[in-house]
C-alpha cells in the first residue's frame, strides 16, 4: 500500500473550543489508484489531505491521534527535515487556486526549475532545459517561448497545467490534487483532468482526488471516500456507491442532483445544515439531517461495518445501512 | 408544482443545532472559516445566545476582554478628567512662579520639585494635559470630518473629483511636516491654540481622506450595495445606510492612532518655537526650556516628557486594541 | 406562450480600455456583452449558461439597471427601461430584482435581517405603510422557510444557505414580476443547493414570476429553465427550450460544453463522447472576425472567418420540423446528441443524423493545423493518436 491512513484525529484550538475537524478517518491509496475524497465543506477533506502533506497549521491545529502510513513509514514520527525530504519529491499537492499558489512576480521557468536546483542540485541552465519539459508535458503550447512568462500571463487553465507540472517536476508516488478543477470552466475543467489522469497513468502514481462535485468523481475516481463532519461515512469502489449507497448521506447527495425526469418537480434536498464542529451531534452525525434516523443513531455513534459485496471492500457507517443498501 | 413552499423544512435547521449549538456558535463559524476549510458560516447560535449581536456589539463585547484596551482607556479617560477639570489633582497655579525657587528638585508640596522660572513643575504637568488633549482631540476632529468627508466622496464618486482629490493628497504628502510648521507657522503671532490646530488639519486631512477613500471603494464593491442600488436607493442612502457604517472602521482606528500622534506633533512644535507660546501651559513649551538644563536638573524634563509619552502611548494603543476588534480577518 | 414582458434587443456593454493616467488614451474596448436578444415570457424561466467572461452576469446587470448599456434596448412591458429618467427608473425597479451570487456579501453585516428585508418599504413607502411593515417582513421570512422570530438577527448568524433566503426575500419584498437571479448557488454546498433551487421553484408558482436565471451548472439550468440560453464571447449562440438544447443542440459550442459536463454516473465513462475543445476563449477586448468561436471550434472553415453568423433558425433545420429547429448562430449548424440517455443507457452513440448534413464536416477532421481543432474521440482519452 502506497499510503495509508489509520485512525487520524485533528483538532483546531480556537478562542471558542475545540473544533473537531477529523474524527477518526481511514483510508488507502495504492500505486495507480485515484481516491476521490467527497464532502461539503468543513467535511474535514481538506484538513485530512494537509496532515498527510504535513502542511497542516500548527497550531492552531493538532494531530491528536493515529498515523500516516507512506510506503510503510509513519510520517508523524518523522522530524521536520526527513518530512521535507518526502514533501516535493516523494508527494506533492495540487491546489485550487493556481493564481495564489504560483509567486507572481518569478517567472514560470524559474519556479518550476527551483524544483531541480533544490531536490537535485541542478545548474540553472539544466534547470530551464527540464521546466521547458516538463511545460511540453502538460501541453503547454509553445513551451520553448513562454518559459519565461510570469503566471498573470498565463489563463487559469494553463496556470491549473503549470501547478500540475510543478506537482510532477520530481515524480512523486502520490499526488493530492484538492479541488484541482473547482476554480475552472466546464470546458478547460474537462482538460485539466483527463490531463491529470493520464499522467497519473502513465508515471503510475497515487492520486487523492478531493472534491464535492460527484461528476467529476464519478469520471475518474477508483474508489471514493465519503466524508461528513470529519469522518468517513462510506467508502467504496465507485460503479458500486452510485448504483446503491450504503449511506444515507451519500444516498441524498446523489438524489439531490437533478435528472431529467424529475423536471418541473422538487429535486430531493437534504435538510439542515452541515454540523458545526464546536458541537457535533452525539451518536452519528447526521443523524439531524437524517430521513432514516432511530433513536440509537442519537445515543451510538455507529462503526464503519464492513458491507463488502464484491472483491473490492467496502465500508459504511450507518446503523442500518442493509436497509440503506437494498431499500 | 406544489403550491405550498414547505417552511418547516428549515425551521428545522436552526432548531436541530438548538440542543447542542453552544452559545455564539456564530463566531466559531467564522473562526472556522478560517482556520479550517472555507465553513459557510455555521449554525445560528441558539439557547443562551437570545439577543442578536451586531458587529459592533460584537466588537465591543472583544474590547472589554482585551487588557490593553482597558489600560489605555484607563489613562486616555483619567487624562480627560483632568483636562477638563485639573483642580481635582492640582491646587497650584501653573503660572504662579517664584523664582527664587527655579530649578529646585522635589520638597513637600511640590512632588516635581520647581522648573527653570520658579513654577511647580507638578501643576505645569497637570494643566498641560488639557492643552495637549485639547490639541489632540480638536486637530483629529477636524482631520476625520475634513479627510474622511473628502475622501468618502472621492470614492465613491470616483471619476474626475477623484483625480483631482488623489493628486491633492499627494501634494501634500511631499510635505515635509516638521519644515511646514516651521515656514508657517513662524509667521503666526496669536498665542491661542488654533493656528497649530488649524495647521495640523491642513497637513492632517490627506492621510485620512486616503483611508476613508480605500475603505469605501472596498465597501462600495460589496453586493449589498449594488442590492440596495437595484432597489432604487439614492446615493444617499446608499452612503449613509450602506457605506459608511462598514467603511468607517479603518477611519476610526487610524483616527485614534493620529490623536496620539498629532500631541506629540505639538510638543514638537512647541519645543521648535512655533507651536504654542507662553503663557500658555504645554508639555511641548516645558520640555522646551527644561531642555537646557538637563545636566543640573534633569527633573523638570522628566515629568512632562513622560507625561507626553505615555499620553501618546495610550492613544496608539487603543487605535490598535480597537483595530484588533475591528478588523473583519479576525471576525 | 404568453406575451414577452421582457424583450432585449442588440444590447451591448464595451468598457472602454485606456492609457495613459492624465491624457487618456482610447486604445479600444472589452466587449463584455456585443450583441444579445432575447424575449422572455411572463411566469417563464429562461436559464442562461455561459463560462466566465461570457457577458452572462454583465447582462444581468444590465436587466436590474446596475449598468447602463453602450447600445441596445431592454423593453420591460413595452418600454425601454435602459434610457428612463431616473423617477421613471424607480417605479419599474419595483418590478425587476435581483437575487446575487455571493451571500457573504450581498447582505450587509451591519444591518439586522429585519431591516434588510424591509428596506425595500423605506424605499418605495407607497407599497407598504409604516405600521404593516414588521408583519410583512415577517411573512417574507415565513415564505421563504425561515423562522419569523430571526427578524432581529444579523446576518452573520446565519449560514450560507439562509443567508440566500434572506436575499430572495428582499428580492420578493417589492412584489416584483421578474427576479434575476446571477448564480443563486454556486456558493452553497452541495447539499443546500437543492433546498434553495426548491424553494425559488415553489415562489415561482406561488407569485407567478418570471425567471431570468444565470449560472455556469448546467444540470441544474436544465432543472429549472423552459428555455436556456447559450451564450459565448458576449453574444448568445444557441437559444430554445430546454429539450431543444439539451437533447438537440446545433452549435458545436453547445455541444462541446454539454459534453465536458462531468456526468454523475461513472457507468457513463466508458461509452461516452467527449468533445475537448483545446485554447482558451479569446480575451473579449480581441474578439476573432466572423463567428467568435472559430478559434477552438473543429468544424471551422473560411467562411466562418469572414461572416458572423446570426442567431437564427438555421437554413437546414428550416423547412423541416426536427426537433433541432431552433435558433443558433453556427454556418454549419447540424445536430449531435452528447449527452448519453439517462437510465440503461442501451443506445450508446445512435445521434439522429439529420438527414441535411449540408457543408458541415465531419467532427475530428481538424481544418487546417491552426489551433482549436481537436476531435472528439470516443473515450476520456484526450489525445489518442
Amino acid at each position: 500500500m502506497l499510503l495509508e491512513v489509520r485512525d487520524l484525529h485533528v483538532e483546531f484550538h480556537t478562542r471558542d473550543g475545540v473544533a473537531k475537524a477529523v474524527n477518526g478517518v481511514d483510508y488507502s491509496v495504492d500505486a495507480g489508484e485515484t481516491l476521490a475524497v467527497l464532502g461539503e465543506s468543513g467535511s474535514g477533506k481538506s484538513v485530512t489531505a494537509q496532515a498527510v502533506m504535513g502542511i497542516l497549521d500548527i497550531p492552531p491545529g493538532r494531530i491528536s491521534q493515529g498515523e500516516i502510513l507512506f510506503q510503510g513509514q509513519d510520517l508523524l514520527k518523522l522530524k521536520e527535515e526527513e518530512r521535507r525530504k518526502i514533501r516535493g519529491a516523494k508527494m506533492a499537492m495540487v491546489f485550487q487556486d493556481a493564481l495564489s499558489s504560483l509567486n507572481p512576480v518569478i517567472s514560470v521557468g524559474d519556479q518550476l526549475g527551483e524544483m531541480f536546483q533544490v531536490h537535485k542540485g541542478m545548474s540553472r541552465k539544466d534547470s530551464k532545459a527540464k521546466a521547458v519539459e516538463l511545460m511540453d508535458r502538460v501541453r503547454i503550447p509553445a513551451a520553448k517561448e513562454r518559459v519565461g512568462q510570469y503566471p498573470h500571463q498565463f489563463s487559469g487553465g494553463m496556470r491549473q497545467r503549470i501547478m500540475i507540472a510543478m506537482a510532477l517536476a520530481l515524480e512523486p508516488e502520490l499526488i493530492i490534487a484538492d479541488e484541482p478543477t473547482t476554480a475552472l470552466d466546464v470546458t478547460v475543467q474537462a482538460q485539466v483532468m483527463d490531463l491529470l489522469a493520464e499522467l497519473q497513468r502513465e508515471l503510475n502514481m497515487g492520486l487523492i482526488l478531493i472534491t464535492h462535485d460527484l461528476g467529476v468523481v464519478a469520471d475518474v475516481a477508483d474508489k471514493i471516500a465519503v466524508m461528513y463532519a470529519g469522518r468517513i461515512v462510506e467508502q467504496a469502489p465507485v460503479h458500486e456507491i452510485y448504483k446503491a449507497p450504503a449511506h444515507p448521506y451519500t444516498r441524498g447527495l446523489l438524489d439531490s442532483i437533478p435528472r431529467l425526469d424529475q423536471k418541473g418537480q422538487e429535486l430531493y434536498a437534504i435538510k439542515g445544515l452541515p454540523p458545526n464542529l464546536l458541537a457535533i451531534p452525539p451518536g452519528c452525525a447526521f443523524n439531524p439531517r437524517c430521513p432514516m434516523a432511530q433513536d440509537v443513531c442519537r445515543t451510538d455513534v455507529p462503526p464503519l461495518y464492513d458491507v463488502t459485496e464484491s472483491p473490492v471492500p467496502r465500508s459504511s457507517a450507518c446503523h442500518f445501512w442493509k436497509e440503506c443498501l437494498h431499500g | 408544482m406544489p403550491e405550498q413552499p414547505e417552511p418547516l423544512e428549515s425551521y428545522e435547521e436552526g432548531q436541530a443545532i438548538a440542543p447542542t449549538g453552544a452559545g455564539g456558535a456564530s463566531d466559531l463559524a467564522t473562526a472556522e472559516g478560517e482556520t479550517l476549510e472555507k465553513t459557510p458560516g455555521g449554525p445560528l447560535g441558539t439557547g443562551a445566545d437570545k439577543k442578536p449581536r451586531s458587529l459592533w456589539s460584537d466588537a465591543w463585547r472583544d474590547l472589554r476582554r482585551n487588557p490593553i484596551f482597558i489600560i489605555s482607556s484607563l489613562v486616555i479617560l483619567f487624562l480627560v478628567v483632568i483636562s477638563i477639570w485639573p483642580q481635582l489633582i492640582a491646587s497650584g497655579d501653573p503660572l504662579d512662579c517664584d523664582l527664587s525657587k527655579a530649578q529646585e528638585g522635589s520638597q513637600p508640596g511640590h512632588p516635581f520639585g520647581f522648573n527653570g522660572q520658579g513654577c511647580d513643575v507638578y501643576t505645569r504637568t497637570v494643566y498641560g494635559a488639557r492643552t495637549s488633549v485639547t490639541v489632540g482631540v480638536l486637530a483629529t476632529l477636524g482631520v476625520a470630518v475634513l479627510g474622511g468627508i473628502l475622501g468618502g466622496l472621492a470614492g465613491f464618486f470616483g471619476g474626475a473629483w477623484d483625480g483631482v482629490l488623489s493628486r491633492i493628497t499627494d501634494v501634500f504628502f511631499a510635505i515635509p511636516v516638521v519644515l511646514g510648521g516651521l515656514v508657517l507657522l513662524s509667521v503666526v503671532t496669536s498665542s491661542t491654540v488654533w493656528p497649530v490646530i488649524g495647521f495640523m488639519v491642513l497637513l492632517g486631512w490627506p492621510q485620512l481622506s486616503r483611508i476613508a477613500r480605500g475603505s469605501v471603494i472596498t465597501a462600495k464593491q460589496n453586493d449589498y450595495v449594488q442590492a440596495a442600488r437595484a432597489l432604487g436607493a439614492s446615493n444617499s442612502r446608499m452612503m449613509l445606510r450602506h457605506i459608511a457604517p462598514n467603511a468607517i472602521a479603518p477611519v476610526i482606528v487610524v483616527a485614534t492612532i493620529a490623536l496620539g500622534t498629532y500631541i506629540a506633533l505639538e510638543a514638537t512644535l512647541s519645543y521648535l518655537g512655533v507651536g504654542l507660546k507662553p503663557p500658555t501651559v504645554s508639555w511641548g513649551i516645558d520640555i522646551s526650556s527644561a531642555s537646557q538644563y538637563i545636566r543640573n536638573a534633569p527633573h523638570m524634563l522628566l515629568w512632562p516628557a513622560g507625561a507626553l509619552a505615555i499620553t501618546v502611548l495610550a492613544f496608539i494603543m487603543l487605535g490598535d486594541a480597537v483595530r484588533d476588534a475591528l478588523d473583519p480577518k479576525l471576525r | 406562450m404568453a406575451e414577452a414582458i421582457l424583450e432585449v434587443r442588440d444590447l451591448h456593454k464595451h468598457y472602454p480600455l485606456t492609457r495613459g493616467v492624465v491624457f487618456k488614451k482610447h486604445v479600444g474596448s472589452v466587449k463584455a456583452v456585443d450583441g444579445v436578444d432575447f424575449d422572455l415570457a411572463a411566469g417563464e424561466t429562461l436559464g442562461i449558461v455561459g463560462e466566465s467572461g461570457c457577458g452572462k452576469s454583465t447582462v444581468a446587470k444590465m436587466l436590474v439597471n446596475l449598468e447602463r448599456p453602450t447600445s441596445g434596448e431592454i423593453r420591460y412591458k413595452g418600454e425601454d427601461i435602459s434610457k428612463l429618467s431616473p423617477r421613471a427608473l424607480k417605479a419599474v425597479r419595483r418590478n425587476i430584482q435581483m437575487v446575487f451570487q455571493d451571500p457573504y456579501t450581498s447582505l450587509n453585516p451591519r444591518m439586522t435581517v429585519g431591516d434588510i428585508i424591509g428596506e425595500p418599504y423605506e424605499i418605495h413607502p407607497e407599497v407598504a405603510p409604516k405600521g404593516s411593515r414588521r408583519q410583512k417582513v415577517q411573512d417574507l421570512l415565513d415564505v421563504v422557510g425561515l423562522n419569523p422570530e430571526y427578524i432581529n438577527r444579523y446576518p452573520h448568524q446565519f449560514s450560507g444557505g439562509q443567508r440566500q433566503r434572506i436575499g430572495i426575500a428582499r428580492g420578493l419584498a417589492l412584489q416584483p414580476e421578474i427576479i434575476v437571479a446571477d448564480e443563486p448557488v454556486s456558493a452553497l454546498d452541495v447539499s443546500v443547493q437543492a433546498q434553495v433551487i426548491n424553494l425559488m421553484g415553489n415562489l415561482q408558482s406561488e407569485f407567478s414570476l418570471s425567471y431570468v436565471f444565470i449560472a455556469h451548472d448546467l444540470s441544474i439550468v436544465r432543472h429549472i429553465s423552459d428555455r436556456v440560453g447559450v451564450m459565448y464571447l458576449g453574444r448568445i449562440v444557441e437559444i430554445g427550450t430546454d429539450a431543444q438544447i439539451y437533447d438537440h443542440p446545433t452549435h458545436p459550442y453547445t455541444q462541446a460544453l454539454l459534453s465536458a459536463v462531468p456526468v454523475p454516473d461513472p457507468e457513463a465513462r466508458a461509452h461516452r463522447e467527449r468533445i475537448i475543445l483545446t485554447g482558451d476563449v479569446p480575451s473579449p477586448a480581441n474578439i476573432p472576425s466572423g463567428c467568435r468561436f472559430r478559434t477552438r471550434c473543429w468544424k471551422a472553415q473560411e467562411r466562418c472567418a469572414l461572416e458572423v453568423p446570426l442567431l437564427a433558425v438555421p437554413a437546414v433545420f428550416r423547412l423541416t420540423d426536427s426537433p433541432a429547429k431552433h435558433d443558433s448562430a453556427c454556418h454549419f449548424a447540424e445536430e449531435k446528441q452528447v449527452v448519453p440517455p439517462e437510465e440503461g443507457a442501451t443506445s450508446p452513440e445512435a445521434p439522429p443524423e439529420n438527414g441535411a448534413n449540408g457543408p458541415g464536416t465531419p467532427p475530428g477532421n481538424g481544418s487546417d493545423g491552426t489551433e482549436g481543432l481537436n476531435g472528439s474521440n470516443g473515450m476520456t482519452k484526450p489525445e489518442s493518436p
